[in-house]
């Protein structure tokens, strides 16, 4: 009931003192806000990274042509490396028993299509039948490229559902025919929706056509862009990766001190990028909300030791009147408290708001979690007593009759 | 005897004052008070009637001598035990009001009963404002108040938790001739309810309202005696009221 009562008063005086409230809480605010944008991005960042590496999979590896390809140039279409070959994938798989399935593909950025006189621009991928099961990615309209295609170098497609929309809106694509450059292939399946990729790109924008095509009769190389592996167990990963390593390097003949020409992307290298990239924003902002929150706590403390100066006629009478030494220390320590969960409040408020537009801004799944809801109450409200706990305590000692002078 | 509220034994107070020397505001000051009596302790400035006051109402400390408040030893209480002494014992009323600015009658007059584990806080209050007569300003704050409506505030303060003894050091002291008289009457109000009621003034005028006068010089008590025949304020502050009107 007292400390009730003592609680409602210290929040009537945060009122009463409007000004001082408000520079007391400034800092505060600020400081909240950043750790609310830093702990919602975080944990946003982290559901990036595992969507990421969920999509790559854990038991997956990808053998990529050139050396030292970053994550994030992967989807490019620069000129490739061509000494990453078809026998290398055939070798791997042969050689390397953890090895349970391998999808080698090559890959054309900027492809002409057309269907009479509809019009697209698309990539285009030359794939195995392997490719739908190492990247768990089928038709959900007519049928997946097959051995045959492959060893007829059959002139047959599988329609991403953006070029699917694009080029015949409505109507049964299946069975019709269209042209690739200048070459016209038939459209044998409707691929499966992935939406976008965790870059932003839009993975429904593809058209596949079987490798052996691609090869022979679309780019005419004989080299690929990357291999996905896809192993029997996650554990096998690092052996593997040296397996590979050791093989092509010896098929490349690469003698020693000279880089690699290809790059091995394991998930954890995924994991590792994608952390990069949000790590340096978020030491940012975490020293921001450091240097805020330290601030802001030293401008509560400083307020609160001004204020109690002040107000110590009120402690005089306060004391005159019944209060004891705890009721006094508990109404400081409650302004401060007061003042400091207030701005936490707010800050979470705010923070939440930037975080929201940062997500939007950034392309990324940010949301407010509880996290950060809990992080904000529990760092201000900590904040509000280590600041107003000397004030506090120097109050509680001053004597009734002060109130008399 | 039973009905003593205070008793002070050989009270002496010493303010170490650097270069001058020490400072005896009190010197081995022994009094009783009894339950239903009306004290004025007079004095010239500076004579230790604040001081003695202070001690008196437990918000003080003596140098030496001791104090007893309804047969317990103030120095031996704790900071909890006094300060609840303080809270439900003790009305005290300044010569400054020392109300909280910014801050209504109502929440004025409720202040001590946060301290205290009474439940009906506002209503107690209201009816101490009542009691002073001020039942039509309890959202005021001490600003829109005159001089002797701030004081009537501070008594009802002083009243609210229904103490064992008031004490008002100088309560008329800042105030015009017309509202001392309405305090005064309102003390020799309460005191005829039964309330006991100590107050320091350096006017005698004021003194002789009270039944017994307390004469402090120099930090000793120089006189102590009962006012067989006490002014009635009440009557004192009607003639005041016809005099002003005759005079318009
Ligand atoms: N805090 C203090 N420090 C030093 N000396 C003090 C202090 N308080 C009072 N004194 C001295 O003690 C003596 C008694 O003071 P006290 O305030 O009790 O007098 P008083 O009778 O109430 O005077 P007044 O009528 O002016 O209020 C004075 O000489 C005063 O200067
Ligand atoms: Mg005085």
């Amino acid at each position: 009931m007292r400390t009730k009562r003592i609680l409602k008063n210290a929040f009537k005086n945060l009122w009463k003192f409007k000004l001082r409230s408000f520079l007391m809480m400034i800092g505060i605010v600020i400081g909240i806000i950043a750790l609310t944008v830093i702990v919602s991005v975080g944990f946003g960042a982290k559901g990036l990274v595992m969507e990421r590496v969920k999509k790559f999979g854990l038991e997956s590896l990808m053998v990529t042509a050139g050396g030292g390809v970053q994550i994030s140039q992967m989807g490019s279409t620069g000129q490739l490396t061509a000494t990453l070959k078809l026998d290398d994938a055939e070798f791997l798989k042969r050689e390397i028993p953890a090895i349970k399935e391998i999808a080698p593909f090559n890959r054309k950025g900027n492809a002409d299509v057309k269907y009479f006189e509809k019009a697209t621009t698309t990539t285009l991928l030359g794939i195995t039948p392997s490719y739908a099961s190492v990247w768990d990615w089928d038709v959900t309209e007519g049928e997946f490229i097959t051995d045959e295609d492959m060893a007829a170098l059959n002139r047959i497609c599988l329609l991403g559902p953006t070029v699917q929309k694009e080029l015949f809106g409505e109507k049964d694509p299946i069975g019709e025919q269209i042209n690739i450059g200048n070459i016209q292939f038939e459209v044998k399946g409707i691929l499966q929706s992935k939406g976008t990729s965790p870059g932003g790109g839009d993975m429904d924008n593809r058209i596949m056509i079987p490798l052996s095509t691609f090869m022979r009769r679309v780019a005419n190389v004989d080299y690929l862009a990357a291999i996905k592996i896809l192993l029997h167990d996650s554990k096998e990963m690092n052996t593997t990766v040296e397996n590979i390593n050791s093989i092509l390097r010896e098929r490349h003949n690469i003698s020693t001190g000279v880089p690699d020409d290809f790059t091995i992307i394991t998930p954890t290298e995924v994991t590792k990028m994608a952390e990069k990239i949000s790590g340096t924003f978020n030491l940012f902002l975490a020293l921001l909300a450091g240097i805020s929150l330290i601030t802001g706590g030293v401008v509560v403390a400083n307020i609160m030791s001004i204020s109690v100066n002040e107000r110590k006629k009120e402690i005089g009478l306060r004391k005159a009147v019944g209060a004891n030494s705890k009721d006094i220390m508990r109404q400081f320590l409650f302004e401060a408290l007061a003042v400091t969960f207030t701005g936490g409040i707010i800050g979470i408020i705010l923070g939440g708001v930037g975080a929201k537009l940062l997500g939007v801004i950034m392309q990324m799944p940010i949301s407010v979690s509880w996290e950060s809801i809990l992080v904000g109450v529990v760092s201000s409200s900590i904040i509000g007593i280590i600041a107003g706990i000397q004030p506090a305590k120097r109050a509680a000692k001053l004597q009734p009759i002060e109130a008399l002078k | 005897m039973n009905n003593i509220i205070v008793k002070a034994e050989r009270l002496t107070k010493v303010y170490n004052k650097g270069v001058g020397g020490d400072v005896f505001a009190l010197r081995d000051v022994s009094l009783e008070i009894h339950k239903g009596e009306l004290i004025a302790i007079m004095g010239a400035s500076g004579s230790g009637k604040s001081t003695l006051m202070n001690i008196l109402g437990c918000l003080d400390k003596p140098t030496e001598g001791s104090l007893f408040f309804e047969e317990k030893e103030v120095s031996k209480l704790g900071d909890k035990e006094l300060a609840s002494v303080r809270n439900k014992k003790i009305g005290f009323v300044f010569q400054s009001f020392n109300l909280l600015a910014r801050t209504s009658a109502l929440e004025n007059v409720e202040l001590p009963l946060i301290y205290s584990d009474k439940v009906n806080v506002t209503k107690l209050a209201k009816d101490a404002l009542n009691l002073v007569g001020l039942a039509d300003r309890v959202h005021h704050h001490p600003g829109e108040l005159s001089g002797g409506q701030q004081q009537r505030v501070a008594i009802a303060r002083a009243l609210v938790n229904d103490p064992d003894i008031i004490f008002a050091d100088e309560p008329t002291g800042n105030l015009d001739t017309k509202s001392s008289y309405e305090i005064i009457t309102l003390f020799q109000k309460l005191n005829k309810e039964g309330r006991t009621i100590v107050l320091v003034t350096h006017e005698l005028d004021i003194a002789e309202h009270a039944k017994r006068i307390i004469k402090v010089s120099d930090g000793r008590i120089v006189s102590d005696e009962l006012n067989n025949s006490p002014r009635n304020a009440e009557t004192e502050l009607n003639k005041l009221v016809k005099e002003v009107k005759n005079e318009n």
